[in-house]
């Protein structure tokens, strides 16, 4: 798109207006980025205050049960939709698959520039529903009737969910095609990175799974200001409809957020261990796309408790267990890659190993979730918060954090790795297994999750204290990242071009920060290219 | 690949547009801030400038966008048209999770339809279906024309085709109108959430669609075309088309 302003030799273009109006997928990456880590310093606040309000028996910092869960609604909803999957999807994928496959942009460069102010003005009106007066006190998850019944304004919820769901599906739009027809000339399909790969199955699955989102929450829209019956079991509606609805896209929604983080994973593993994947083609076909095979067909397990036939818990019992196989090919390739490697222990791959262990909690605890038998007893406590924290919070945000650090000298021609790095690395790991291992224990001995409030509980007092703590210990760490990162940006060490030495193209072929167009030449590879060309014999 | 070889031919630049987050901001203030003005908060200053500001902004946007894509050289170039199915993909589920919601209210109950429904006549619907395949027929003659070059033909089957879907929503509001006055409105039961909800998305559809006519007719009165435009904008067409089929014999034939 040459801009008839830039093309007729005119005076450069404000830096503002190529920033603020971009449509190069790399400056649109950084805008997800910025955003993202917004979201996710708000979000964290409100976690710190939940934390704070549990620490002991009785009303402490809130001024009302409603207030909690406005606080219980937000952290939920931005940490899951403005901080995760913008993260992951937004940021990781926006600047580094093209660059992973040598394509010069997304395909519809306006489209992505139209996502990512889907994202921005999605963000603002969770923003706003923070300060109305009615604000939505519904979770995250927005379950009729009191979505329908409660005098908040549902419609900010719904609206929020319609902004982010769009702009992912344009999102799926964009990369799909990208990868299927933008590849550079040679790359064949099993010469991508598996980042890519993780990004177009996390796509497939975001286009797949949104829009049954979406059809859910303008249902309860409807509901709740047109009168219509959809949720309403006393005209024949059906208030369970909204709950699979709801989960059809929402348990797939973890994979979206599983899977990029795992590709960023192997790139770091990959790359710091100079070996290539293990098991590359299983790891891709059985264990990415099994997991994509199998996402749509396990959301009931969301629904055990809520009443339904025994054939069908028992179907769906088998199929989330069924589930972690391809899990476990993909956590047994990543460990494989670390076999007979000769390993470079930096803050990236510190993220990587501190992962490989997450994964195998966060993924050992679901096991008995998957048990109708066992999530009877176990649903609504503190375990399966402390579970999906586990996979979803502390996984993909270490992914996340290790993937900044791996890539942030390619963005920024700097290396962000040093003493604070290391600091604030180790205050997250404690911190995150002092505060929710506890939760784990209280749980299994029966606290409900979702309380501000656990008079009835007293002798989880102590857990609650300890967890508390713990999550002092993380803000410590928090803040110190990214006072490091902006160091670091700044005045940070300056860091050769391909400083880990990697094999794959984003590394090989493109300047610190790549500059416009990304390649100076067109890029072509060989038959016998590989993003992992390491260690071959 | 092709284009990229194209592309490399120029130096590069940093590219930017402000169209996207226009037609974004008018969503905003269109959609989010104008509903709750009208539903949630009943301040009909809210709703007016909400929906005043949207308008505004997505007209320009959209206008600017438009404008862009037919005066400049695309980086990457010939993947949209690849893009549009990959989303009507998406748009079937959404109609997927509707059709199911009906299914699942219209099975779970003894009789058929529920208390409270006027007669809706069928007469309607079949000759909305006559004009919308027609319509159909008309766009893809209208496409045919312009890859033989022949702008004025085109035009004038464009316009024939936006006249053709004018007249299928007038139907629409006519038929709803008629409903309405004899009571039947979208709380009445369950038939109505459903035949309000599944119609009106799929008349959301079609007035998305004339838009974008619309935004293909101008320049090309005035001489200018992007035929990868036209040709999203034809299959998009075709898709509302064939989706009809699933609304009329669900929602009034069954």
């Amino acid at each position: 798109m040459n801009t008839p302003s830039a093309t007729a030799g005119h005076a450069a273009t404000p830096a503002w207006k190529e920033w603020l109006y971009t449509t190069d997928h790399k400056r649109i990456g950084v805008l997800y980025l910025i955003g993202s880590m917004a979201a996710f310093g708000v979000a964290g606040l409100m976690a710190i205050i939940i934390r704070l309000e549990q620490m002991d028996v009785g009303m402490q910092y809130i001024s009302s049960g409603t207030q909690y869960n406005g606080f219980l609604y937000f952290h939920g909803a931005a940490m899951i939709l403005a901080f995760l999957i913008p993260g992951l999807t937004g940021f990781a994928a926006n600047y580094f698959l093209p660059l992973m496959i040598a394509a010069r942009d997304v395909a519809v460069p306006r489209i992505n520039a139209f996502s990512v102010w889907l994202f921005y003005f999605a963000i603002v009106l969770a923003l706003l529903s923070f300060v109305i007066p009615d604000a939505p006190d519904i979770m995250w998850t927005g379950y009729p009737p009191y979505s329908i019944t409660t005098a908040a304004n549902t419609s900010f919820y719904v609206f929020t969910v319609h902004l982010l769901g769009f702009s992912s599906i344009l999102g799926a739009v964009n990369f799909l095609v990208t990868v299927i027809y933008m590849r550079a000339p040679g790359i064949g399909w099993n010469q991508l990175n598996i980042f890519t790969w993780t990004t177009i199955a996390a796509f497939v699955l975001q286009l797949i799974f949104i829009p049954v989102l979406a059809a859910a929450v303008t249902l309860l829209l409807f509901d709740k200001y047109l009168g219509t019956h959809f949720y309403d079991p006393a005209a024949g509606g059906d208030v369970l409809l909204y709950q699979n609805l709801f989960w059809f896209y929402s348990h797939p929604a973890v994979y979206v957020i599983f899977l990029p983080a795992v590709g960023i994973l192997f790139e770091i593993l990959t790359t710091m261990c100079k070996n290539q994947v293990f098991n590359y083609k299983a790891a891709v076909y059985a264990g990415i796309w099994g997991i994509v095979g199998i996402a749509g067909i396990v959301w009931i397990h969301h629904l055990y408790v809520t009443g339904m036939p025994d054939w069908l818990r028992l179907g769906h019992m088998v199929t989330t267990l069924l589930i972690s196989v391809p899990v476990g090919i993909l956590t047994l390739s990543m460990w494989g890659t670390l076999y007979k490697s000769a390993i470079t222990y930096n803050t990236a791959m510190m993220y990587a190993v501190a992962c490989l262990y997450l994964i195998l909690i966060g993924g050992l605890t679901g096991i008995p979730l998957a048990l109708p038998s066992l999530t009877i007893h176990l649903s609504e406590t503190a375990f399966v918060m402390a579970h999906f924290h586990f996979i979803m919070a502390l996984f993909a945000a270490f992914a996340l954090f290790g993937g900044i650090y791996y890539w942030f000298p390619k963005m920024t021609g700097r290396y962000a790795d040093g003493g604070l790095a290391t600091t604030s690395f180790w205050l997250n790991f404690i911190g995150v297994n002092v505060t929710f291992i506890p939760l784990f224990i209280i749980g299994v001995e029966g606290m409900p999750r979702r309380y501000w409030d656990y008079q009835m509980f007293p002798q989880f007092d102590g857990m609650h204290e300890i967890a508390t703590y713990g999550s002092f210990i993380v803000a410590a760490g928090m803040l110190l990242q990214f006072a490091n990162f902006i160091y670091a940006a700044v005045a940070g060490k300056k860091a050769p071009l391909n400083p880990w030495n990697s094999q794959s193209l984003e590394w090989t072929h493109t300047q610190s920060p790549p500059g416009p167009g990304n390649f100076i030449d067109d890029v072509v590879v060989d038959e016998n290219w590989s993003p992992y060309n390491y260690n071959k014999d | 690949m092709n284009t990229d070889a194209h592309a490399s031919a120029h130096a590069h630049h940093w590219e930017w547009s402000w169209a996207p987050m226009a037609v974004v901001a008018g969503v905003f203030f269109l959609v989010p801030i104008a509903f709750s003005g009208f539903f949630v908060y009943e301040n009909t200053l809210m709703t007016a400038v909400g929906a005043g500001v949207g308008v505004i902004l997505i007209l320009a946007g959209v206008a600017k966008w438009v404008d862009e894509g037919l005066t400049q050289v695309p980086l990457i170039s010939g993947v949209a048209n690849i893009g549009l199915p990959i989303f009507i993909l998406s748009e079937i589920f959404i109609f997927l999770s509707l059709f199911a919601s009906y299914w699942l209210m219209r099975l779970g109950v003894d009789s058929w339809p529920p208390a409270g429904t006027p007669e809706i006549s069928k007469t309607i619907p079949l000759i909305m279906t006559v004009i919308l395949v027609s319509s159909s027929l008309t766009m893809h003659h209208a496409e045919a024309k312009l890859d033989h070059g022949d702008r004025s033909a085109f035009n004038k089957w464009l316009i024939i085709t936006i006249v053709l879907g004018t007249v299928f929503l007038g139907f629409t509001a006519y038929e709803y109108n008629h409903l309405i006055s004899v009571g039947f409105i979208p709380s009445t039961n369950i038939y109505s959430t459903a035949f309000y909800s599944i119609t009106g998305f799929h008349a959301s559809h079609v007035f998305v669609g004339l838009g974008a006519f619309i935004a293909v007719l101008l320049p090309s009165l005035g001489g200018r075309t992007n035929k990868t435009f036209v040709t999203c904008v034809s299959v998009y067409w075709h898709f509302v088309d064939v989706v009809w089929f699933f609304v009329a014999s669900q929602v009034y034939f069954w």
